[in-house]
């Protein structure tokens, strides 16, 4: 194991022929790569001969399996030293054909707990802050402490004083725990997964269009023979997907084009293949689709066939919904009359609106006018023998994460016009972020939150907004960094510091009345404890904040499952013990859950949740319940039948065919119509058809200006009189995520050692900015909602009203990192690595959610840059190499 | 940054060539340090076993930019010496510019031949595979892309006009030992 900086290993153990061999799967990227764990006792080793090594193979070996130093560890497997050894499966047919994978996924096995590697800080005890020191203590006083102050917050604040934060995605085991705690148990509106500040849709354009998320199969992109990639760069961010399916795939010489102000490597290979890249200013993605819309349109290269099949006209829209209240999001985004359309309707409107015109839309986007003609043509016009290319349109971050309902929505738009959405290689989808992980329990308690659309509609609680306001008093973070995540996050940091390490109140000694006593106090005097549930101490969430810490046990450590982009549902298996008291997260849920009086959480394994689960997956597109209902006819834990699926798994929804179990390739597809329902089969409209009440889908029109939108673009403009830019973030292919894993692992904690910011030359030089300098993104005016504002008119969420009315306040933000200074970033663009561990670049990004959706816009900061000086990096060997990243 | 020729223990170069054997005699506590790199508190030292030392190429026949193939520390193993535009950890010669790599890519054993090299960059790549990209100048690290390890380096020694490959940091894709070469 290489864990000096040069690398000086020449060796790595190969496993015996006997060695034990478990599947998983990444745990990192949507992707989800097949592995293969081989874990076998210390003191011997396999022999280079195939009959020698379970992998049964020669080496040295030219087959393809390799085991990479990197990709051995030593572990503890019921506490006894163990071998292990995890590569991507070399037999995989789905997902990582032939043991393809990333450098995140190649260096699984340096996360294993091994107090020799810089894994030794896993937090591995119950701590409670005691006069400002972390101190151990049991499971059992941590949970006491925790269920009596939760019992005095409920009982003298009620339910919206008690909230949780927490991952949406680290296995279904795990965030049904969570959810039947929040919205059953405890019965509170006061929760948001990891990376929002609120419970609802990420990309709602495409939910209220009727297409989901993750409706395509790796396959599609391998098939298509256009892939229109918006905000996102695959190859960074789901390299598998991209090096194995996009690159090869059924057609590999697709055209590939990517709009991001960012070119990356997948970026040049595209523009190497054929393809084109469109740095588009940020934030300005919609006028770039009603633009091509408008020229797709013009010159009658939709495609009408699919259009009259599958699009609703206004009487079929509008008969969904009687004469109810329009109260969901979706009822009240889709009739209302900003957005709702259909193709008549949507043919007036882009004739008259201005931003679709080529020249305005240039003007708008910043890109050459000629590129967007060029890109027309290449997702949309016929080929001479009529056919049609077959595009599919994938969106990400950048794309949602900047003007979040309008992109989404003219996103949708955009590819129902090319015949995108529900067939082979023309899908609409997203690319995916983290894996498909959340199983709720159903009983949501949203309609509770104090927010309301215009019109009093349902809207889901701000929850930063919520603590920063002061109205929680009990806090449960699970798996997260919250701030960083967030926007504007030195002051949301600052005020979970007001409420919790700057409150009077801290215990001074171990006594549990003492404890409950003071941390009482903290609550009643306005103040708010905190709990934070993790593998890692997390900067500063529970090094400096947190009151009581709690050791989570992740990834390998016990049997989980979840889903990956194109909803593959595999088990990942426990291969090794975890350190000293870690429990999983469901366990903690379930101890302080019983501790509180609730029935239902006496869970001994993580398959009796798994089971129990099954049956509120029913109704969703990860819906397991047949092979649930299957293993039991078996006599067989489901955990195990999912076991014996191995790496392949099986795609969810789950039906049943003639007695079997049959995965589900893609969502809408008329050809999944398999006739009559059979067994425990759900049958859902949206698998062979659109998610709308027709099975149509809805299209929508995203005029440029309005006032959710235009006015907060205007108000957050780089500032040329202060010399400022658009600092936009993003994630890089050798960090995955806050980099929790990564710096623990030697060889990616070289490679990226501090945070980076990609800067265009034209930008740095005015400030003598060279690579390999410490540079501060530094905003002088970051926007903040505040308050807890109800909509009863159109405009009264409108940034200008917001403004009028005292609920924006302006702060200051600003991060650190090393300067990349490369052509490759869009000029008047600077882009930072997001979340990284000391480097808040979301700090300079305002937190005023999208009033159409609540999300906020986390790709749209700014700020002026300012040299600090050299940092280590610049003229050392070692670590950090300041190369570009599009070399081809 | 103390240059490979004057490093502790090289100054008479031909006697740190163990053979296996003699490694073995020795009981694997005779290591050869072959160089130390970084400045002050980050300095480092490279310990290895001993590999087969092999002229490889003449200084004065080298080119900037131009990547000569070399096979090392066995026939089967081939190797791109190149001297860079820049200095490099673990270069050799006057601008310490000098420096060898493994051509296999540590991802999935893809070839990186001299035609991949990249001298305005001092890269290596990208793979033709699946596009990773090496950096020649800081011990092969990856720049962008999926490999879990450097590229391998090969030591470099010069004794006058010769190049002498003398180690190797790193594991050879495909293998699971290092060949000496001895």
């Amino acid at each position: 194991m290489a864990t000096s900086t040069i690398q000086n290993t020449d060796t790595v153990p190969l496993p015996p022929p006997d060695a034990e061999v478990l599947t998983t799967a990444c745990g990192y990227c949507i992707v989800a790569c097949s592995y293969k764990v081989y874990r076998w006792p210390v003191g011997r080793e396999g022999g280079m001969a195939a009959d020698q090594n379970a992998l049964g193979v020669d080496f040295p070996s030219a087959s393809g399996s390799w085991i990479s130093p990197a990709q051995h560890n030593i572990g503890m497997h019921e506490g006894r030293p163990h071998h292990m050894v995890v590569i991507p499966d070399p037999d995989a047919d789905v997902v990582n054909r032939n043991g393809n994978h990333s450098v995140r996924g190649g260096t699984l096995a340096q996360k294993i707990y091994n107090p020799n590697t810089p894994t030794r800080d896993r937090l591995k005890y119950p701590m409670v802050r005691i006069a400002g020191v972390l101190t151990p203590v049991s499971w059992d006083l941590a949970t006491d402490v925790m269920a009596a102050v939760s019992k005095h917050v409920l009982k003298t604040k009620g339910e919206h004083a008690w909230g949780m934060k927490t991952y949406s995605y680290e296995y279904f085991e795990n965030t049904y725990a969570i959810s039947k705690l929040v919205n059953r148990a405890i019965g509170t509106p006061v929760y948001a997964p990891h990376d929002k500040p609120q419970n609802a849709e990420d990309a709602a354009g495409l939910d209220d269009a009727g297409l989901n998320s993750f409706a395509a199969s790796y396959e599609d992109w391998g098939k298509c023979d256009v892939a229109f990639l918006s905000g996102v760069d695959p190859y960074e961010t789901k390299t598998v997907l991209f090096t194995e399916w996009m690159m090869y795939g059924e057609n590999p010489d697709k055209k590939m084009i990517f709009v991001t102000p960012h070119r990356t490597m997948g970026v040049e290979y595209g523009l190497k293949n054929g393809g084109l890249w469109l740095p588009v200013t940020p934030g300005t993605d919609t006028a770039l689709h009603l633009a091509l819309a408008k020229i797709i349109i013009d010159n009658g290269w939709q495609d009408q066939e699919f259009i009259d099949k599958w699009v609703n006209n206004k009487w079929e829209i509008e008969s969904g919904f009687g004469r109810g209240t329009r109260n969901t999001r979706w009822q009240w985004r889709t009739t209302w009359g900003r957005w709702q359309s259909d193709w008549e309707d949507y043919q007036k409107f882009i004739s008259n609106e201005k931003a679709a015109e080529l020249s305005e839309a240039a003007a708008i986007t910043g890109l050459d006018a000629d590129l967007i003609e060029a890109t027309a043509e290449m997702i949309a016009k016929p080929r001479q023998d009529g056919s049609r290319p077959k595009t599919s349109f994938m969106l990400e971050k950048g794309n949602y994460w900047s003007n979040n309902y309008m992109n989404t929505a003219s996103l949708a738009a955009l590819g129902l016009f090319c015949g995108a959405g529900n067939r082979p290689g023309q899908v609409i989808s997203r690319g995916g972020g983290h894996q498909r992980g959340g199983m709720s329990a159903g009983g949501g308690k949203g309609w509770l939150s104090p927010e309301k659309y215009p019109g009093r509609r349902k809207k889901a609680l701000n929850v930063d907004r919520w603590v920063m306001d002061g109205n929680v008093s009990f806090m449960w973070t699970i798996g997260l960094t919250w701030f960083a995540a967030m926007l504007s996050s030195q002051e949301l940091s600052s005020r979970v510091a007001d409420l919790t390490v700057r409150n009077p109140h801290h215990p001074r000694n171990l006594n549990r009345d003492h404890l409950i006593e003071t941390l009482t106090k903290r609550v009643d005097s306005g103040g708010m404890v905190l709990v934070n549930s993790d593998i890692y101490p997390v900067e500063p969430l529970n090094t400096q904040y947190a009151d009581i810490v709690l050791p989570a046990a992740g990834w390998g450590e016990v049997d989980f499952a979840r889903c990956n982009a194109e909803r593959r549902l595999r088990l990942y298996a426990k291969f090794n013990d975890a350190p000293g008291e870690a429990k999983p997260d469901w366990w903690a849920i379930s101890r302080f859950a019983q501790k509180m009086g609730f029935k239902g959480f006496d869970w001994e394994e993580s398959n009796d949740i798994f089971e129990e689960a099954a049956r509120h997956s029913r109704g969703g597109v990860l819906n397991y319940y047949a092979l649930a209902v299957h293993a039991k006819r078996e006599g067989k834990k489901a955990h195990e039948k999912l076991r014996d699926l191995g790496t392949t798994g099986i795609q969810t929804p789950i039906r049943v065919i003639d007695g079997q179990l049959v995965g589900t390739k893609r969502l809408h597809d008329p050809d999944n119509d398999w006739g009559e329902i059979e067994d425990v089969t759900t049958d859902q409209k949206w698998l062979y058809a659109f998610g709308t009440h027709t099975g149509k889908a809805n299209l929508l029109k995203t005029p440029w200006t309005n006032d959710s939108w235009s006015d907060f673009y205007a108000a957050i403009q780089p500032r040329p009189d202060k010399g400022e830019i658009w600092i936009t973030n993003g994630r890089v292919n050798e960090v995955w995520q806050s980099g929790f894993d990564d710096l623990r692992k030697p060889y990616l904690a070289k490679r990226w050692p501090w945070s980076h910011i990609v800067i265009h030359p034209d930008d740095a030089a005015p400030h003598g900015i060279e690579s390999g300098d410490l540079v501060e993104g530094f905003n002088d005016t970051v926007y903040v909602q505040t308050g807890k504002p109800i909509g009863v008119k159109d405009k009264e969420l409108s940034f200008t009203e917001l403004m009028n009315s005292g609920h924006i306040k302006t702060v200051t933000g600003q991060f650190v990192a090393v300067a990349i200074v490369s052509d490759e970033i869009r000029p008047g663009v600077a882009k930072a690595a997001f979340n990284y561990p000391g480097s808040m670049a979301n700090a300079v990004c305002h937190a005023v959610p999208d009033p159409v959706t609540g999300n906020y816009r986390y790709k749209l900061g700014r700020g002026v840059l300012r040299r600090i000086g050299e940092s280590t990096y610049k003229k050392n060997f070692l670590e950090m190499s300041l190369k570009p990243r599009p070399i081809a | 940054m103390t240059d490979l020729q004057t490093a502790p223990g090289a100054a008479e170069p031909k006697r740190m060539c163990f053979n296996r054997r003699d490694f073995l005699i020795l009981g694997g506590a005779a290591v050869t340090v072959l160089a130390t790199y970084g400045e002050g508190a980050q300095a480092q030292q490279l310990v290895t076993s001993s590999y087969a030392r092999k002229v490889i190429g003449k200084l004065s026949g080298l080119r900037p930019g131009v990547a000569v193939p070399f096979n090392y520390p066995t026939d089967d193993i081939e190797n791109i010496l190149v001297m860079l535009n820049e200095e490099a950890g673990a270069g050799v010669g006057e601008d310490r510019n000098i420096v060898a790599f493994n051509t296999v890519c540590p991802h999935m054993g893809g070839y990186m031949d001299a035609s991949v090299f990249k001298p305005e960059y001092s890269v290596l790549g990208p793979c033709p595979l699946h596009l990773s990209t090496f950096d020649l100048t800081k011990h092969g690290m990856i720049v962008s892309g999926h490999s879990t390890a450097s590229l391998p380096q090969i030591a470099l020694e010069l004794d006058g006009d010769d190049i002498v490959a003398t180690g190797a940091m790193g594991l050879f894709y495909g293998y699971s030992r290092n060949p000496s070469g001895a």
